[in-house]
């Protein structure tokens, strides 16, 4: 089965002075997710997981390498991806409503008015915001914004939801509320999920795999396999001595390299 | 308390509007300024009132919003579309400022000798001036706009496929419109302005032209240039009104985010690092 | 993104429009026989030996005269009053309609009345364009004012600053980036009605030039004053960029820290 997203080779220099020719964030990065999985990637800051996010979605192309999804080079963002910025206040779009922002890519996909009303207010309850259709994103607290983008990434039903650093400005409470709901839109969407964060508890409970980015210039240090069993739970999970293992393992790789 | 506070405002405001022009008529009626330069205060009223129902004035205020809002539309739509060209190009965008800024420099004026040679003393004159007036400051400000897109405002929508024409208007123009509202704002004024100037000194019929008129037929018709003159103020002050009425409409989500949410953290959006 | 763009580059980028466009009149209009439109060439030749050298320098030196000394005492007028009725909280709420009333005015309908009450002089120039200048710079000055962080006024109290101190060192200057955009507002107004005053009542300036080599079917004449009005405009816009920039660096110093943030 090919995979649903890879890269192979990944190399990016963004040009400026230097010797080799500018800032290279992304040296040599391979790595693949096969589909329905859910991928972490974690790193220390620096290590390019931004740039690698971007060329993954086809936002930005590899100095060299290729990056494929469905097996096709990427040169733009397909259709099929759903992206999720950690910005929800500069990504959704104030001047819209909840309800529009979260329409606008099914108006670019040619979906039919009534259908999208109904797709809308559906995917609005599977995170929980049945009633903010109306409301403006502003006016709304910074987890329901997340809420927000994250429905507007699956409403148009991608392969392959892309997030990074989704929660990285929301209160921890918050935070964990989240985490939930993605896993659980995770089942219900049967989406492929690339989350890319710094945190490593959340990429440990969240993962089924998480690849570690090296230092900068970055690259694929190690790609570990999480065998905690789902589904997943706050506390029951988070108590699991294997969960305390692959924490102590992924925080040795990323603060010592 | 707060009634109160509405009462001493309000009453205070009245109370100044009479006093002024109290202390205007006592001077004229004590001969301290003499009507041969400048009317009495009840004459004044009389000329405004007087003028209300004729139909001279309707006209003249006809043919200075006709100039006004014509030179706008125009101006503006030449502005917006202009605008979002150079912005969207950096080479056209660095090619340009300096003619745009160069040309925006130039006072107005010195283009009315221009206009009257191309159109003598027609509507399309006060409508070339006010076009012109209003364009150059106002296609900066869309320049402005246009550039200063967010780049995750801009990622998004490569995220969700919105592109070309449709990019453009859900996108590019409602981020650009608080930068072209601004424009527009001084705009309005300055197209009244260059309306007049156009009336006064070029000779296009409106407003301009009435006071000039009154001014040459001596003392006896002062009191009725000092009534178009308040009419003219009160043009500027309702133009400006319906100008903010409508961009509290059009913008309440730019202002409301402003004083309504606190802004995330900014994050390192710059794609140069992680 | 190609950040590489040399400085000759950039340079070359901002000039060859310019260039182009000035070429083109040069060459569009150099075989004109067209009254209204006459040669570039022989506009330029008659900015020269009118203006700089002839006859008109006396109109320009009367019209610097009227805009300088008008927009001076606009912009002591404007900080002043400004001033007053910000510390004044009372009288500002009491006259604000009226002050915002002479603002939307748009001020080139009082050079009639203005005829009417001091003729056709240098003072009846100077009272109109400190008169109508005069509003930008109030408004701003009050608005600036009005903004400035408590804590700064606060400080100042704090470290024992005299009143009258605090008000320039503190106030002002807080309130100085708001003026300073009144100041360049006003200026624009200033030169329109001097040249509209000139135009419609003198026998002098440059308002006056234009008017009179139209009348007399000298365009070439009308386009050197034309000229002329468009390098005052440039050479005063370019002089407030310069202060501002030396006058305001510190605000522009800072704002670029926080743009960066």
């Amino acid at each position: 089965m090919t995979p649903v997203v890879e890269l192979s080779k990944v190399r990016k220099v963004y040009p400026g002075p230097g010797a080799s020719g500018g800032h290279v964030a992304l040296e040599d990065v391979t790595f693949e997710v096969a589909r329905g999985e859910f991928v972490c990637v974690v790193g220390p800051s620096g290590a390019g997981k931004s740039t690698l996010l971007r060329c993954l979605t086809g936002l930005a192309a590899p100095t060299s390498g290729e990056a494929r999804f469905g097996g096709e080079a990427l040169r733009s963002v397909p259709a099929a991806v759903g992206v999720v910025f950690q910005d929800y206040g500069r990504s959704l779009y104030p001047w819209l409503t909840v309800s529009r922002n979260i329409e606008l890519p099914l108006k670019v996909r040619g979906v039919p008015r009534a259908e999208r009303s109904g797709r809308t207010a559906d995917v609005l309850a599977s995170v929980g915001l049945a009633d903010a259709g109306r409301k403006y994103p502003w006016q709304l607290s910074g987890g329901m914004q997340q809420r927000v983008a994250i429905a507007r990434a699956l409403v148009y039903r991608p392969d392959l939801l892309v997030m990074d650093e989704p929660f990285a400005s929301v209160d921890a409470q918050t935070r964990f509320g989240l985490e939930d709901l993605v896993l659980r839109v995770r089942a219900e969407f049967g989406v492929t999920v690339v989350f890319v964060t710094h945190d490593i508890d959340e990429a440990v409970y969240l993962a089924d795999r998480v690849v570690v980015l090296s230092r900068p210039p970055g690259t694929v240090s190690e790609v570990v396999d999480i065998s905690l069993p789902g589904p997943r739970d706050q506390i029951a999970t988070k108590r699991m001595e294997e969960f305390a293992r692959h924490r102590e393992h992924l925080l040795g790789l990323v603060m010592t390299r | 308390m707060r009634l109160r506070a509405a009462l001493v405002r309000y009453g205070s405001r009245l109370l100044v509007l009479v006093a002024a022009l109290g202390l205007w008529q006592g001077l004229s009626a004590a001969g301290i300024i003499s009507g041969d330069e400048f009317p009495s205060m009840t004459a004044t009223a009389r000329a405004l009132g007087d003028q209300a129902g004729s139909a001279a004035l309707w006209t003249a205020v006809g043919q200075t919003l006709a100039g006004w809002g014509a030179g706008l539309l125009i101006g503006g739509a030449a502005a917006v579309a202009l605008g979002t060209l150079i912005g969207l190009n950096r080479f056209a965008y660095r090619s340009s400022i300096g003619v745009i800024e160069f040309f925006k420099t130039i006072p107005v004026v010195a283009i009315l000798p221009i206009a009257l040679v191309l159109w003598g003393v027609t509507l399309n004159m006060k409508i070339a001036l006010v076009t012109f007036a209003v364009f150059w400051p106002l296609v900066i400000q869309v320049c402005y706009g246009v550039r200063s897109l967010d780049p995750v405002a801009r990622d998004t929508a490569a995220a969700l496929g919105v592109t070309g024409p449709r990019k453009f208007a859900v996108v590019t123009l409602p981020s650009a419109a608080p930068f072209i509202a601004t424009g527009l704002r001084v705009s309005v004024a300055v197209a009244l302005i260059v309306d007049i100037v156009a009336e006064l000194i070029g000779g296009g019929s409106g407003l301009g032209t009435r006071i000039l008129v009154a001014e040459n037929a001596g003392p006896s018709q002062y009191p009725a240039m000092y009534a178009y003159i308040v009419v003219a103020g009160i043009l500027g002050v309702l133009l400006a009104g319906v100008f903010a009425v409508a961009e509290r409409r059009l913008l309440h989500w730019h202002s409301a985010q402003r004083a309504d949410t606190v802004a995330p953290e900014p994050a390192a959006v710059v794609p140069v690092a992680s | 993104m190609p950040r590489s763009l040399s400085l000759t580059g950039r340079i070359l980028t901002r000039l060859w429009l310019p260039v182009v466009l000035a070429a083109a009149w040069w060459v569009s209009s150099a075989g004109s026989t067209s009254l209204y439109f006459p040669p570039l060439s022989k506009i330029l030749a008659a900015v020269w030996t009118q203006w700089a050298a002839g006859p008109a320098r006396a109109q320009l030196a009367s019209s610097l005269e009227h805009l300088v000394t008008g927009y001076a005492l606009a912009c002591l007028l404007g900080v002043g009053f400004g001033a007053l009725l910000w510390s004044l909280r009372h009288v500002r709420d009491a006259t604000s309609p009226y002050v915002y009333f002479l603002y939307v005015l748009p001020a080139p309908v009082l050079v009639p009345a203005a005829m009417t009450l001091f003729g056709l002089g240098f003072s009846m120039k100077v009272v109109l364009i400190a008169f109508a200048a005069m509003w930008p710079v109030l408004l701003n000055t009050l608005d600036g004012m009005r903004g400035v962080d408590p804590v700064a006024l606060d400080t100042a109290r704090a470290l024992g600053v005299p009143p009258a101190r605090r008000v320039l060192s503190v106030v002002l200057r807080a309130a100085s980036p708001q003026i300073a955009a009144g100041l360049r507002n006003s200026l624009q107004v200033a030169i329109i009605l001097m040249v509209v005053s000139e135009w419609v009542a003198s026998t002098d300036g440059i308002g006056y030039y234009i008017v009179n080599s139209q009348e007399s079917f000298d365009y070439t004449g009308m386009w050197s004053g034309i000229i002329v009005l468009a390098i005052i405009g440039t050479v005063a816009n370019l002089a407030f960029v310069a202060a501002e920039n030396r006058i305001l660096h510190w605000h522009y110093g800072a704002r670029a820290v926080e743009g960066a943030r």
